[in-house]
């Protein structure tokens, strides 16, 4: 978290008579806290203890009434070769993604912001894709790129390509990252863009004969300007990229062959086909651990950015 | 004129080509979808699925007329809709910001770990927690409710708005409270006049993006709804039968969750922006 | 959430959860029926029912005289169902079980996975949600069964309303796989829809003589789907149109079949017909597809005959429409719809579709066969469901569930959902195929057939429903995970990813494992 060196750097001069005021005064604060900090505890520990409960139950003989099943479920997770697997695919779909969106995302914005005239009505029309709801979005990309009768799929066969894109091993993959990448990266773009237009003086493309310097004003006067809603957009982002599997279930339902089963999906399979609310515990906490673990790396990795 | 800035200019107007280029490109790339929607949405069944795609055809608004007849229930999932998404985001932008600036402020001791308790409450794989809430939710007789919805989207907003709006806070100098409250306000009515209505453009990027996604939700509205209570992305889904995708509605469905989204987008768009860039604009 | 740093007010937690508690939303399901007791009911008498729509020559609804059917007035009833045609098809015709009994009945529909979701997560809260539970064999029934009415205390009761035209009116290999489950004691469902698959071709195509001669010159059959077709020839033909549309000389389609080979249930569902055609099956226990089993034995997936299948199985897919690899049975049926596709394995309610001109642009070419054989039999794989009422409903809401579940598997709303207008379903009762309207129906060109497109599939399927030409998958309570190998296993081996025999290895062994043999 970024809030040491906030501190000491806006609120310098006053720091010392608030600190020596904090102790009563943090009343205020822990009331305004508190409503949140309940209703959250409510929605995350008791799933979370539920959780760890189910985890070493066997739900498989009679749901209903559930048995201890010791670390069964856990010895199934770690011994499935698919689990390992759907942590491989996760890891391209959400690294290629969010990767693509981030270099696409930014090169736009320096591009839009690079126009003489235009800006906004591009960056409303670029933004458009954001506001689909993501079973739309899947729905929508599986009527396009149908061979029977889907408009891009007609596209690549006049240009030769006569492929099934969702029934093809190698491209189904690619077409889901395209289809997260059409709908986030707008949001890469407004942000890095409102970092431009914030910009003081000095137009950055006087800069730009100067390839170094460019960089260097993107690398040390923009990024910090726009690091944290960057931040809590890339965060939010990787968690909902390994959570959320709308898109996956509404067109390939993790196949051909397991191209597109990421972690999500083959959770959405054991805890909604096999009921299997034991061994989902399982996964869903192994899931959970590694959310939080990359949610620390991009809060420390913000962090260090900021105090360099 | 000599020939460096010659050639500087001859450069910059090459590379403003290519800027154009990319930006149409990528123009392109993001509103074909969108136009192929609606031009799809308005297309008989048989015109929808001609190959070659036909491009010029005589528009019939027949999808639109069943989605909002008597037996569409369409108005009325769209209603649900609204007052989910509108609740969730009105609770989770006051709880939020109470609870942003709270953190922001406070000197708490473990103040990294509130905060991060907080994200982490959005992390939760969706499938792994729905038993648990679903037997709360069943206890607590939310199921199929709109209050059980509003609560199941407060879920994954509250966190995010408390989260972002903080991360706004620390953005705005404590000095002008600090000012405020010399001249005899209050600490909460120094944050209320002061600082909140700084925060302004933080506040609405913050609420557009929970309005979003509560809107766009699928996967707690699946479960928690019922017939009366669906929302319009099940609607959607639901068009995906055992005998056959029926395109047409799920084309014009498609356009009609998106209509009002864009709508509010474009109206707030400048405060998106802004919202986004708190840290800079100040 | 590491617990150390969860200091925060646990106690609290538990307070607000009581405090939310308090201001919980019912759900207003609870019923408030009147309590008239059917005490002057005499059941030696049997009174038709006030339902509207009675057809001449079906058994009617009846009760026992003096039985009040408004005696559950004002009773809630939730049916949770998948979005099929029937379930449609009732909604819109709910008012008329309504205004008889004074029940209401909210139907929500959903897809299959959605409801099999929350009809488990409300068994788990053994919630009185859902009273009336669309209870697919393999998903709903064999695993919760213990969960479900048993429907016999109704029928048994005399004072209450009978099956119309008793048990013995179900087509009875559709009663055993959705009524029943293990042993024949207890009846949890009564038949309610009934998807089977047939062949679907194009008489445009194998009735156009010159491709006809043409075909029988070079490979010495005739290719007329039919009970004579095999997967081999079904093989060839494939091949050979493929081949001749490349060529040029046959128009009008694109490839000589599709197969719905999405990984996905559709391909477990489509390589049943192959692997039963050839005389294999999942697992060894008797009555497996029937009444179904909780101990499914060993897995017969490593027999000669499953590889057998499986390699046939893979050339068929390897020849046909690319598309296939990324249909289930929608994206099949559009292909097919579109005119793309030559022939196809296809649900037979498809047809109300493909006899649909706005929907499709081969309506009145299609023809109906029952699916190739192979070494052994012609195997059809039947997909039917049935209608359970809940064990957690309360009494009431259990007995006004009883007089919707014989109102809404009668005859007459059978013959109701059939003539729906968006084609509906074809019906679970043999009195409604006896009718001489529904007989000319099946005949092309009737006009009752263009009333009730979906009989013109229904010659091949009465084929296909007899007990030597149908296919009933294994119904045990494992099923959701043995049909994930088999589809994992088979779309792996149609991307080339192992051989037949390694993925007919690998499904018995991992079936073997879920199984505990």
């Amino acid at each position: 978290m970024a809030t040491k060196l906030s501190e000491t750097e806006t609120i310098t001069p006053v720091a010392q008579p608030k600190k020596a005021r904090q102790k009563s005064a943090n009343i205020t604060e822990r009331w305004m806290l508190m409503p949140s900090v309940i209703l959250l505890a409510i929605i995350s520990f008791i799933p979370l203890f539920y959780m760890i409960y189910s985890s070493f139950m066997n739900y498989m003989i009679n749901p209903d009434q559930p048995t201890f099943y010791h670390f069964h479920n856990w010895a199934v997770t770690f011994h499935d070769s698919a689990f390992w697997l759907s942590w491989g695919r996760t890891a391209t779909y959400a690294i290629s993604g969010l990767v693509l969106e981030f270099l696409l995302g930014t090169a736009l914005a320096l591009a839009i912001y690079r126009l003489p005239w235009g800006q906004n009505i591009v960056t409303t029309i670029w933004m458009l894709p954001l506001f689909v709801a993501p079973i739309v979005t899947g729905l929508l990309g599986r009527f396009l790129v149908n061979s029977t009768y889907g408009l891009y799929a007609w596209v690549l066969q006049l240009l030769g390509v006569h492929t099934e894109i969702l029934g093809n091993t190698l491209t189904a993959m690619p077409a889901l990252i395209l289809m997260d990448m059409w709908e986030w990266t707008p949001l890469i773009t407004i942000i890095v863009l409102a970092g431009l237009q914030a910009m003081p003086e000095e137009p950055l493309e006087a800069a730009d004969v100067d390839g170094a310097h460019y960089w260097d004003k993107l690398r040390y006067v923009i990024l910090p300007l726009i690091a944290r809603p960057l931040l809590v957009a890339v965060l939010v982002r990787s968690m909902d990229i390994l959570r959320y599997v709308d898109t996956i279930m509404i067109t390939t339902e993790g196949g051909p062959a397991d191209a597109t089963k990421t972690i999500g999906y083959y959770l959405v399979q054991i805890a909604f086909q096999f009921q299997d609310f034991g061994r989902a515990a399982a996964v869903g906490l192994t899931m959970l651990v590694i959310t939080i673990l990359i949610g620390q790396l991009f809060v420390r990795a913000f962090t260090r950015g900021e105090q360099q | 004129m000599n020939n460096t800035a010659v050639a500087t200019k001859r450069h910059a107007s090459l590379s403003l080509i290519l800027v154009y280029i990319f930006v149409v490109l990528a123009l392109i790339w993001a509103v074909v979808p969108l136009i192929w929607m609606i031009l799809s949405s308005l297309k008989t069944q048989a015109g929808m699925f001609s190959m070659p795609p036909k491009f010029f055809f005589k528009p019939t608004f027949q999808t639109y007329h069943i989605m909002f007849s008597s037996t569409g229930h369409f108005g009325h999932y769209l209603l649900n809709s609204v007052l989910a998404s509108v609740g969730s985001t009105l609770i989770s932008l006051v709880l939020g910001t109470l609870g942003g600036w709270a953190i922001a402020r406070g000197n708490f001791k473990r103040e990294k770990d509130i905060s991060f308790w907080v994200i982490s409450t959005r992390m939760a794989p969706i499938p792994a927690v729905m038993l648990p809430l679903y037997l709360l939710f069943s206890k607590l007789g939310l199921i199929g409710t709109m209050v059980g919805l509003i609560f199941a989207y407060t879920t994954f907003n509250l966190p995010f708005a408390l989260w972002i709006m903080m991360t706004f806070f620390k953005d705005i100098p404590p000095a002008l409270e600090e000012a405020a409250m010399v001249d005899g306000c209050t600490k909460f009515r120094a944050f209320y006049r002061v600082t909140l209505p700084m925060a302004a453009p933080g506040l609405v990027a913050t609420g557009i993006l929970c309005l979003m996604f509560a809107w766009n939700d699928y996967a707690f509205a699946s479960v928690f709804t019922s017939t009366a209570s669906q929302t319009v992305p099940v609607a959607a889904s639901l068009l995906v039968s055992q005998q056959g995708i029926q395109w047409g509605q799920a084309m014009s469905t498609g356009t009609v969750i998106m209509a009002p989204m864009v709508i509010a987008g474009l109206f707030v768009r400048k405060y998106l922006v802004r919202g986004l860039s708190m840290g800079a604009v100040k | 959430m590491k617990s150390k740093r969860l200091t925060l007010a646990a106690s609290a937690v538990l307070g607000t959860t009581l405090l939310v508690a308090g201001c919980g939303n019912t759900s207003g399901n609870a019923s408030s029926g009147s309590n008239t007791t059917s005490s002057k009911v005499d059941a030696s008498q049997q009174i038709a029912a006030p339902f509207q729509g009675a057809v001449a020559g079906l058994p009617q609804i009846t009760a026992p005289k003096g039985f009040n059917w408004k005696q559950y007035s004002g009773t809630t009833l939730n049916m949770i169902t998948e979005n099929t045609p029937p379930s449609s098809a009732l909604a819109e015709n709910i008012k008329e079980f309504e205004d008889v009994t004074g029940i209401t009945v909210n139907i929500e529909q959903a897809d299959l996975s959605t409801v099999a979701q929350k009809v488990a997560l409300d068994f788990q809260a053994k919630s009185d949600k859902y009273q009336l539970i669309y209870a697919d064999p393999y998903q709903m029934l064999a695993k919760y069964s213990y969960d479900y009415l048993d429907l016999n205390q109704f029928i048994n009761d005399k004072s209450l309303p009978p099956v119309p035209g008793g048990l013995s009116d179900f087509i009875q290999s559709q009663l055993m796989v959705d009524g029943y489950m293990g042993t024949k004691d207890h009846l949890y469902a009564l038949p309610y829809d009934t998807p089977t698959m047939v062949l679907v071709y194009r008489k445009d195509i194998f009735d156009n003589p010159k491709y006809k001669s043409l075909f029988q010159k070079e490979n010495g059959f005739d290719w007329t789907p039919g009970p004579n077709l095999t997967w081999e020839k079904y093989l060839t033909i494939e091949k050979w149109i493929n081949k001749e549309v490349k060529a040029g000389v046959i128009t009008g389609v694109q490839y000589g079949a599709g197969e719905q080979a999405k990984e996905y249930d559709s391909l477990q569902c489509d390589f049943s017909d192959v692997l039963a055609a050839y005389g294999g099956d999942y697992f060894s226990a008797p009555n497996l597809g029937s009444i179904g089993t909780t101990t499914p034995g060993k897995s017969l997936m490593d027999s000669k005959q499953a590889i057998a299948a499986a390699t046939i199985y893979k050339q068929i897919v390897d020849n046909a429409a690319p598309g296939s690899t990324s249909w289930d049975w929608n994206g099949l049926g559009e292909a097919f719809a579109a005119g793309d596709v030559a022939m196809a394995p296809e649900w037979h309610e498809f047809a109300s579709t493909f006899e649909n001109p706005s929907k499709s642009k081969v309506a009145g070419n299609v023809g109906y066969a029952i699916l190739p054989k192979g070494p052994v039999r012609s195997a059809n794989i039947f997909g039917g469901t049935g209608l359970a009422i809940s064990k957690y409903a309360t009494p009431e809401q259990q007995k006004a569930a009883w007089l919707f579940e014989v109102w809404a598997t009668s005859p007459q709303a059978q013959y109701m959902i059939l003539k729906s207008k968006d084609g509906g379903e074809t019906p679970t009762r043999t009195s409604v195929y006896n009718l001489p309207e529904i007989q000319k129906g099946m005949t092309p060109g009737t006009p009752e057939s263009k009333a009730m497109p979906n009989l013109l599939s229904m010659n091949a399927t009465l084929q296909a429903w007899k007990a030597q030409n149908v296919y009933m998958r294994p119904k045990i309570p494992q099923w959701p995970q043995v049909d994930n190998i088999v589809f994992t296993q088979l779309s792996d081996m149609l991307a080339n990813k192992q051989t037949p025999a390694q993925a007919m290895q690998n499904i018995a062994t991992q079936s073997n494992q879920v199984t505990g043999n």
